[in-house]
Formats: C-alpha cells, sequence, structure tokens
C-alpha cells in the first residue's frame, strides 16, 4: 500500500516535470508580449505597440511597397540566401573535403585560407560593389562568401579528423584510396559537414539582410531601411520579427534535413 | 599431431615506438606458429603487445624486425586472406547493420546480389536476422560485436584476427557471446587468433593458449588445451589449468 503510493507520487512529480517543459515556452513568450506592452505604452509611442505592429503587418498586407508584398520581400531575401547557399554547400564542402583530405593541399591553401576567413563578409561590399556594382550578382557574392566560411572549416576540421578505427577497417578490407574516401572518410565527415551547413543557413541569412540595408530595392533588409528612412518604427520592428521567425524555420529546416540525409544522426539522439 | 599444417608463421617478432624521445619495446622477439583451423588464443596481462601483434598479423603496421608468412609466403600489408575484428567495434554508424557486413565484399567490388547474399547468411548465423536495417547505435553491446564478427566472416577470411572482441561487454554478455564464438568457429571452421587478458575466457575457447609476458611482450609459454567442448567452466580439469595458468601469468600494474 505504502509502495503504490510513492510509485503514485513520483508519477505525479514526473507528469509535473514533463508539463513544465511545454509551459515553459508559452510562459516566456507571453512574458516578452507583456514586456513589449509594457515598453511601448511610455513615451508616446518612441516604441511601437504589439498592435500597433499587428496593424502594420495587415496594412503591408494590403498596401505592398514597392509593388511586392511582405510575402514578396521575404521571397526575394530568401531566394538571394538560397542561390548563395547551394554555390557554398557545392563549393565549400569540395573545397573543404581537399583542404582536409590533402595534406599538401592543406599546406597550400591553408594559410591563405585562414586569413581570407578573418576578414568579415560586410568587409567585401565597398569592393565588390565598385567591381559589379550594386546588381543581384553583387548581393549573392556577399552572403556567398559569408556562408563559405563556416561550410568549409567545418568540412575540413570533419574530414582532418577522420577516426583511424574506421581507416584501419578500410586497410583491413583492401580499401583503395578512393574508397577511403567516399566510403570512409566523407561519411564520417557528414556530422561535421552538417554543423556547417547548419551554421552557413544562419550566417547567410544574417548577411543578406546586412547587404540589402546597404542598397536593395527589394528584400527585408529593404524594408527596414524603408522603415527607417520614413520614420516608421512599426514597419522596422515587424521586419525584425520576420527575419526572427525565417531563421528560425530556415533553421529548423536544415536540422529535419539532416535527419533525412543523415539518419543515423537522428537515431542518436533517441 | 603431425598432421597439423603451418597456417601462419611468425618469425622473430619485434616493434618497439618511439614514445616522449625513449625508446619503448612492445613486442620482443615472438616467433610462433599457427596450425590451420585451430583457435589460438593469444593470453597477456595489461596493455602490451597483444594488440600490437595483431596489428602486425592484419597489416595495419609494419614490425621493427621479423617477418610473417601465411602458408609459407611473406607477407607485405593488408592481406585480404585475413579478416579482423576490433576490440573497439569500429563499426560504421552511417552503415546499416547490412551496410557494415558487407562492407568488405563492397571494398572488393562483388556485385550487390551476390554479396547481400553472402552478407545475409553471416547476419543469419550470428543471430541478427530481423535487424538488417538497423544501425549499430539501435544496437546493444553484444549485438554490435556480433555484427564486427559477421562483417569479419563474410569477407570469407582463411585467418579470423579477434582483438580482446568482448573486452568492453558486461560479464553476463561476454559469457553467452564467448559461446556464439565457438558455435560459429564450430560451424565455420577457421584459424582463429582470439586476444584476450581474461583467463577463463582463454581456457574456454582455445586449442593451444601462447601466453605472453609483461612489456616487452614475449612467448612465456604455450598451452595446449585438450578440454572437450563446449567446455565446462567449473570442471576440476578446466579450473586446474585455470590456476596454472594464472599463477604463470605476470602481473598487470
Amino acid at each position: 500500500m505504502k509502495k503504490h503510493i510513492v510509485l503514485s507520487e513520483s508519477e505525479k512529480k514526473e507528469l509535473r516535470r514533463k508539463q513544465i517543459y511545454k509551459v515553459l515556452p508559452v510562459v516566456s513568450i507571453v512574458l516578452l508580449i507583456a514586456l513589449w506592452l509594457f515598453a511601448s505604452s511610455f513615451g508616446n509611442a518612441q516604441f511601437p505597440s504589439p498592435i500597433a505592429t499587428w496593424d502594420r503587418l495587415l496594412e503591408l498586407l494590403r498596401k505592398p511597397i514597392k509593388n511586392l508584398s511582405l510575402w514578396g520581400h521575404i521571397l526575394i531575401s530568401l531566394q538571394r540566401v538560397f542561390t548563395a547557399l547551394l554555390l557554398s554547400w557545392v563549393i565549400g564542402v569540395s573545397f573543404g573535403i581537399v583542404l582536409g583530405w590533402s595534406k599538401k593541399c592543406n599546406a597550400l591553401f591553408g594559410p591563405i585560407f585562414t586569413a581570407f576567413r578573418a576578414v568579415p563578409p560586410l568587409a567585401w561590399i565597398p569592393l565588390i560593389t565598385i567591381w559589379f556594382g550594386t546588381g543581384e550578382g553583387s548581393k549573392v557574392l556577399i552572403v556567398f562568401i559569408g556562408a563559405l566560411m563556416p561550410v568549409v572549416v567545418n568540412t575540413q576540421a570533419g574530414m582532418s579528423n577522420v577516426n583511424k578505427l574506421y581507416l584501419d577497417v578500410g586497410t583491413i578490407f583492401n580499401a583503395n584510396s578512393r574508397q577511403m574516401l567516399f566510403q570512409i572518410a566523407i561519411p564520417s565527415a557528414l556530422d561535421a559537414i552538417f554543423a556547417g551547413i547548419r551554421t552557413s543557413a544562419s550566417a547567410g541569412w544574417m548577411v543578406v539582410l546586412a547587404a540589402e540595408m546597404l542598397g536593395a530595392k527589394a528584400g527585408v533588409g529593404f524594408l527596414i531601411t524603408r522603415g527607417m528612412d520614413s520614420g516608421d518604427q512599426a514597419l522596422v520592428l515587424l521586419s525584425m520579427i520576420c527575419i526572427g521567425i525565417v531563421g528560425a524555420i530556415l533553421a529548423i529546416v536544415t536540422q529535419i534535413a539532416e535527419g533525412v540525409i543523415c539518419p543515423w544522426t537522428r537515431k542518436r539522439s533517441n | 599431431m603431425d598432421k597439423k599444417k603451418v597456417k601462419l608463421r611468425l618469425e622473430n617478432i619485434s616493434q618497439s615506438y618511439v614514445v616522449n624521445n625513449k625508446v619503448f619495446d612492445a613486442v620482443s622477439d615472438i616467433s610462433l606458429d599457427v596450425y590451420d583451423n585451430e583457435f589460438l588464443v593469444i593470453l597477456g596481462p595489461g596493455h602490451c603487445g597483444k594488440s600490437v601483434l595483431l596489428n602486425i598479423i592484419g597489416g595495419l603496421e609494419k614490425s621493427v624486425e621479423g617477418n610473417t608468412y601465411l602458408d609459407g609466403e611473406k607477407l607485405v600489408g593488408s592481406d585480404k586472406r585475413i579478416g579482423m575484428v576490433f576490440q573497439k567495434l569500429a563499426l560504421m554508424p552511417w552503415k546499416t547493420v547490412m551496410g557494415n557486413v558487407e562492407f568488405g565484399l563492397q571494398m572488393a567490388g562483388v556485385n550487390k546480389d551476390i554479396r547481400r547474399e553472402t552478407a545475409q547468411k553471416y547476419i543469419d548465423l550470428v543471430g541478427l536476422k530481423g535487424f538488417e536495417k538497423s544501425y549499430p547505435n539501435q544496437l546493444s553491446g553484444g549485438m554490435k560485436q556480433r555484427v564486427g564478427i559477421a562483417r569479419a566472416y563474410t569477407n570469407n577470411p582463411e585467418i579470423l584476427v579477434m582483438d580482446e572482441p568482448f573486452g568492453q561487454l558486461d560479464a553476463q554478455t561476454r559469457y553467452s557471446m564467448e559461446e556464439e564464438v565457438q558455435r560459429i568457429w564450430q560451424q565455420e571452421k577457421r584459424t582463429v587468433i582470439f586476444v584476450t587478458n581474461n583467463i577463463e575466457e582463454a581456457v574456454y575457447l582455445g586449442d593451444r593458449i601462447v601466453l605472453l609476458s609483461e612489456c616487452p611482450a614475449t612467448v612465456k609459454e604455450i598451452y595446449d588445451i585438450d578440454l572437450p567442448r563446449p567446455r565446462d567452466t567449473i570442471d576440476p580439469k578446466f579450473l586446474s589449468i585455470r590456476k596454472e595458468i594464472s599463477e604463470n601469468t605476470d602481473l598487470a600494474l
């Protein structure tokens, strides 16, 4: 009898503990909105309230800016990011594999790359603007530079840290060097490569907004500058919220993609 | 006794490493004949020499001195007639059980249908039927090592080298895996070289036991075990052999 009580007590505790994980995120969002309401209630709308921001959203959906709705702007930004990301993944993963696998190539390109990578992608904006103007290509190029670094760095790390045990298995089974690379080294580095891809997606999303803020006729970054220029704080805040939400969705999507492409990493967490 | 054919011959094998600018001898002048289809156990204390010896046989390391001969022919590098079961499992986490087991044949360029069929045979033999599509991290320790054994067998090696394969398993699983290895060996006769630091495991499995000394490893004694299989671990004869070997073993510090 006593045992039963103890058990049900611990079960209750367990249930309560599990519930709190569902409640906590809601609490934080409610708190944030409360804080936002509180902050915006001071100083004559120096800070737009949640209601004002919501109204601005509805207005933006009704009245497009530069013939583009909010979705249109988000889509344009995403288009730039994805073009650049795709390029950076293909080139970055290949380059990272070469750097990580071949000691000679690493000695040859490593130092240059290390210096190159220390330069923030935004520092390229002036030169790129002078060379290529302010067109689509320049923005994609800036995002590409920003997204390339994490992909190369992570891929290289993964490729140069292949567990010797796996390579031993290859030796025992007489794998040739092509099989060692494609059947052992690259698959074992996929975790690291995906870490790079995830970082590059968020880095790319940040860089595109910065690039757009410095001169664009569409995109979420452009919305922010437009809001700033016209003193439309609600538009700025609304754009920021959109950036946050889209960024979070991007992170989730890349995580899901990793689970689909590398199912063994997904099952590890269970 | 005279009918025994020498399968693998180790001749004056020595191996040393340079550690912190000092020469460290791991193996010193080991000569050894391994007979065809025998279950040879290499028993040694501590962490000295045993794995090194296997790595030399498997072609993962080159010895400083001495030669290895397989069927009278000098071995250079890794030979596909020698298969290995690794102490640290070394299953590839990105491959399923089937993917891991068929790996050797895939490297050899065997076509998919044939290698699947062969792999399936050994997956069934080690008792993993139904787990072909599982990933290693979904399996228990004992199951993982079964995959390692099936992988080595699938490549149809003439010599199977096992490097403390059950060192990381709990006692219960270890006993049942020892039985399994014996069953598999009796069903699919191969020359097995099995390394362990567990005396009971050695006496349970070995036709012969090669007792190594503490660092640098040398052959201290070779025991012929004539007990019938499967062996009874509490049989007085078993226990007396166990005691004899135990008293002759160097203490590992």
